[in-house]
């Protein structure tokens, strides 16, 4: 119980688990767009590590973290429009695709890095004053390399979009009940694909972020299943963007064991316990909500015109 | 150019929207429309004339041609031949879009609203510009006013009665300020009190704004109450209109119903009126010389039962009724009163909330999987495609689908026992395919039918529900399918033919029962078939 105080109360919980969280935060907040429009986009996985990588080539060729962000977000970008087209347009399955791009991508990129071998640093830290001198959580939120801090008006931007525009509307209404939609004037195929970029360029900032704010270096290992774990706080979160925060910031920490309970001196809990910890939160998260929460109506059901 | 263009347009549309409309000028035109799915003609040369200030009926059974017609109208459905002439020009309508544009709009039967929206985000969407939700709240206030459509803007859809999401759909269309709107049976899912509110509404547009409104319905009364002229159409062609004020129920009634002949009664009994065709039991009797019933006690009896749909809606409305063993009982009924619930609830999809169905006097468990099929009752689902049999499977698999332990052992099955048990059945029943193993996909429809209908009788069932049987089907098939039901009734099984199609029940049936809104609201010998009062009772004027 003591112990448990005691990580609870120490600031290096919360910046490892911060760590880790925002990494899903933007993969997450993209891939919510896509799946309110009724794409299951299990690429994001795939848009992530070429996020990672672009940033890291970017950063090798112009020395600077500002253009790596960019390049990065571009690459996931590109890596959204072979989904977003492939899926919505041809029409081929979603997961066919989402999977073939995973595999292509992590090939790709495997031997992209072994012919470029692109050197990465960190990103400066960014702090900003007062906010990080904040007890516990300060120094998690508020002292952290600044690609992090993309990630606070990302997230309400996407809110913005989904609830405050015809725009996001219309991705609902695509989502929900695309044969409707259609009869009410609406490129249904059309505002999918828009989604799907949306994710590939948050994806892209997310994988930016992973090389150039937590890690520092690149790896082809680097993204390791977590845009897949993005995906699962969304459903966490119950298609919410609240909810997928909220998942986010629960596996994030929960990931973040593996590496701070050791850190920390509380080596005695088993280490292939916490690895296996963020996905045991996740099937006991999924099996707790799942009855609770509603799906977008057309999640994952190509929408064809005249079909009914 | 763009500048010079958009003015000299602008003088024109104002023109057009300030000036007076002219009491009963056509407002859309339709000249000798035609329509057809192979063989069958949907609508067949069809004029129809909509005039502004004016509230039309177009009264029909079901496939009588109506929607058809108004898919026509809103650009759904490309038509053969003929012509729509929207305000004097030729017209061609691409789609519902398009038909928005030029001033025809529809209120579906089947709700196109998204569920998961708000009023407001429904209504606004499919607007071109941006989004103001405060704009499009007041709009739907003043709308809700004028027409007395009263409405909650921040409600969500999928939360309000049926009434309400209807009145959702009808102030979208109204807002774009049609001059024509189509309503496809507006009041099948209203209360009166909202059917009334409704008609008091559509009135107020037709009188003030000179709209011109298509009211396609099978309700006679609304017919009578609601509209100045009324056109009834039977099997795709237009047979009457008149003043609604020259008719009466009992008119519109003959003329929608029509006298009842068909292909293959007219074969087997020339041309002789109602009264005196032999019933069903005479048939049966005449034939086999057995005599008529077989048993009088009920085989199947459902017992004022009730059951309501995951949102809420009542499906089934205290529904009561009586099957005999050898008997055929026709339920007719116009489609949406409870014929699908009623084949979920036989088929154990269905749970009731009250009442129970017994097999020869056993009550069985209502909505767990398999009771029924284990009480013996077979049926033949409404859409063989949906839920009648898998498509990408071979014959010999679809015909064993229900129930593999026929032809198992200890969970495995026995191919050669499945192949040659399959070939009996495709030679019994007469399936005409390349074989046991050949693909769902590849027969006929007719054919596909004869596969559910051989694996629904290889159980022996004591009970056969054949829900629209026929449907889609060409007249051979037909014969087939009507010949199979009488064997299956003259072998002592209780056959309940959901259909709606008046005739197909009128040829098979021994007795008739009327559905409507989820009960039983009337029934009939088949030798004393008083068509008049048939139709009254499927229209719900006759109780």
């Amino acid at each position: 119980m003591g112990a448990l105080l005691d990580i609870i109360g120490n600031e290096v919980t919360y910046s490892s688990a911060m760590r880790f969280a925002v990494l899903l935060l933007f993969a997450a907040s993209g891939e919510w767009v896509a799946e309110r429009a009724g794409t299951l986009n299990i690429s994001v996985e795939g848009m992530v590590l070429a996020g990672a990588f672009g940033s890291a080539v970017g950063y090798d060729l112009t020395g600077s973290t500002v253009a790596a962000v960019f390049v990065g977000s571009v690459a996931g970008f590109l890596v959204s429009t072979i989904q977003a087209n492939l899926s919505h347009r041809l029409p081929a399955d979603q997961f066919v695709v989402g999977l073939t791009i995973n595999i292509l991508v992590l090939g790709l990129v495997g031997f992209l890095d072994n012919v470029l071998e692109p050197t990465v640093v960190r990103a400066s830290q960014l702090t900003i004053p007062v906010l990080a001198s904040f007890p516990v959580i300060g120094p998690a939120l508020f002292d952290q390399p600044w690609p992090l801090f993309l990630v606070y008006p990302l997230v309400p931007a996407m809110w913005w979009l989904v609830y405050r525009t015809r725009w996001g509307l219309e991705v609902r209404a695509s989502g929900e009940d695309p044969n409707s939609a259609d009869v009410s004037g609406i490129h249904v195929n059309k505002r999918r694909r828009q989604t799907i970029y949306v994710a590939g360029i948050t994806s892209g900032l997310g994988g930016a972020y992973l090389v150039l704010g937590a890690v520092g270096s690149f790896a082809d290992s680097i993204v390791g299943g977590r845009g897949f774990i993005a995906i699962a706080a969304v459903i966490f979160g119950g298609w919410t963007l609240r909810g997928s925060v909220a998942g986010c910031l629960l596996f994030g920490a929960v990931v973040s064991f593996r590496l701070s309970l050791p850190d920390q001196g509380y080596d005695g809990i088993n280490t292939e316990f916490l690895s296996a910890l963020p996905y045991i939160v996740t099937i006991v998260g999924m099996a707790l909500f799942a009855h609770r929460i509603r799906p977008p109506a057309a999640l994952a059901k190509p929408f064809l015109r005249g079909l009914n | 150019m763009a500048i010079s263009e958009s003015a000299s347009r602008e003088p024109q549309t104002s023109q057009q929207t300030s000036q007076q409309w002219l009491e009963n000028e056509p407002a859309v035109e339709v000249v000798g429309i035609t329509k057809r799915y192979g063989q069958v003609a949907a609508c067949d040369s069809v004029d129809l004339v909509l005039r502004r200030g004016q509230i039309h009926g177009v009264l029909g059974e079901n496939g009588a041609g109506k929607s058809t017609l108004m898919k026509v109208l809103i650009g759904l459905v490309v038509p053969d031949a003929g012509q729509v002439i929207i305000d004097g020009r030729p017209s061609v309508i691409t789609d519902p879009i398009d038909a928005a544009a030029k001033g025809i709009g529809m209120v579906h039967q089947h709700f196109s609203v998204v569920n998961a929206l708000t009023v407001w985000e429904n209504v606004a969407l499919g607007d071109q510009d941006r989004l103001n939700p405060q704009a499009v709240r007041n709009e739907i206030g003043d709308l809700s006013r004028h027409y007395g459509l009263d409405i909650e803007p921040n409600a969500i859809v999928g939360t309000l009665t049926a009434g309400l999401r209807q009145r959702v759909e009808i102030i979208k269309c109204l807002r774009r300020s049609p001059r024509t709107v189509i309503l496809d049976e507006p009041t099948s899912v209203l209360t009166p009190g909202e059917s009334e509110a409704l008609f008091e509404g559509l009135r107020r547009a037709v009188e003030d704004e000179g709209m011109a409104i298509a009211l396609v319905s099978h309700k006679l009364d609304e017919i009578l109450g609601a509209t100045d002229l009324v056109t009834i159409m039977r099997r795709g062609q237009v047979v009457a209109n008149l003043p609604t004020s020259q008719s009466d129920a009992p008119g519109l009634a003959r003329a929608m119903v029509g006298r009842p002949v068909s292909l293959r009664s007219e074969r087997m009994l020339a041309d002789r009126p109602l009264a005196d065709r032999p019933t069903q039991a005479e048939r049966a009797g005449s034939k086999s010389g057995l005599p008529k019933p077989v048993q009088k006690t009920a085989s199947l009896e459902i017992r004022s039962v009730y059951a309501q749909g995951d949102d809420g809606r009542s499906l089934l409305n205290g529904l009561s009724l009586a099957v005999n063993r050898g008997e055929i009982v026709g339920l007719a009924g116009v489609e949406g009163n409870g014929q699908r619930p009623l084949g979920d609830l036989l088929s154990s999809l269905l749970p009731v909330s009250q009442g129970e169905v017994r097999v020869d006097g056993h009550p069985i468990v209502c909505g767990k999987a398999g009771a029924m099929a284990r009480a013996r009752i077979s049926v033949i689902p409404e859409d063989r495609h949906d839920s009648g049999c898998v498509l990408e499977m071979s014959v010999a698999e679809n015909l064993f689908l229900a129930d593999p332990t026929l032809v198992s052992r200890r969970g495995v099955v026995d191919r050669r026992k499945m192949m040659d048990r399959a070939q009996g059945l495709i030679d019994r029943f007469a399936i005409s395919c390349e074989g046991p193993t050949a693909p769902m996909w590849s027969l006929s429809g007719g054919n596909q039918q004869r596969v559910i209908l051989a694996r629904e009788m290889a159980h022996a069932p004591r009970v056969l529900v054949a829900a629209q049987p026929t449907r889609g089907l060409d007249v051979g098939a037909i014969e087939y399918m009507s010949s199979q039901l009488r064997q299956a009734a003259e072998e002592g099984v209780a056959v309940l033919l959901i259909s709606t199609e008046l005739e197909e029940i009128l040829d098979l049936a021994s007795r008739l029962i009327v559905l409507s809104e989820g009960r039983i609201v009337g029934g009939m010998d088949r030798d004393q078939v008083d068509i008049e009062q048939l139709g009254l009772m499927m229209g719900g004027a006759g109780t």
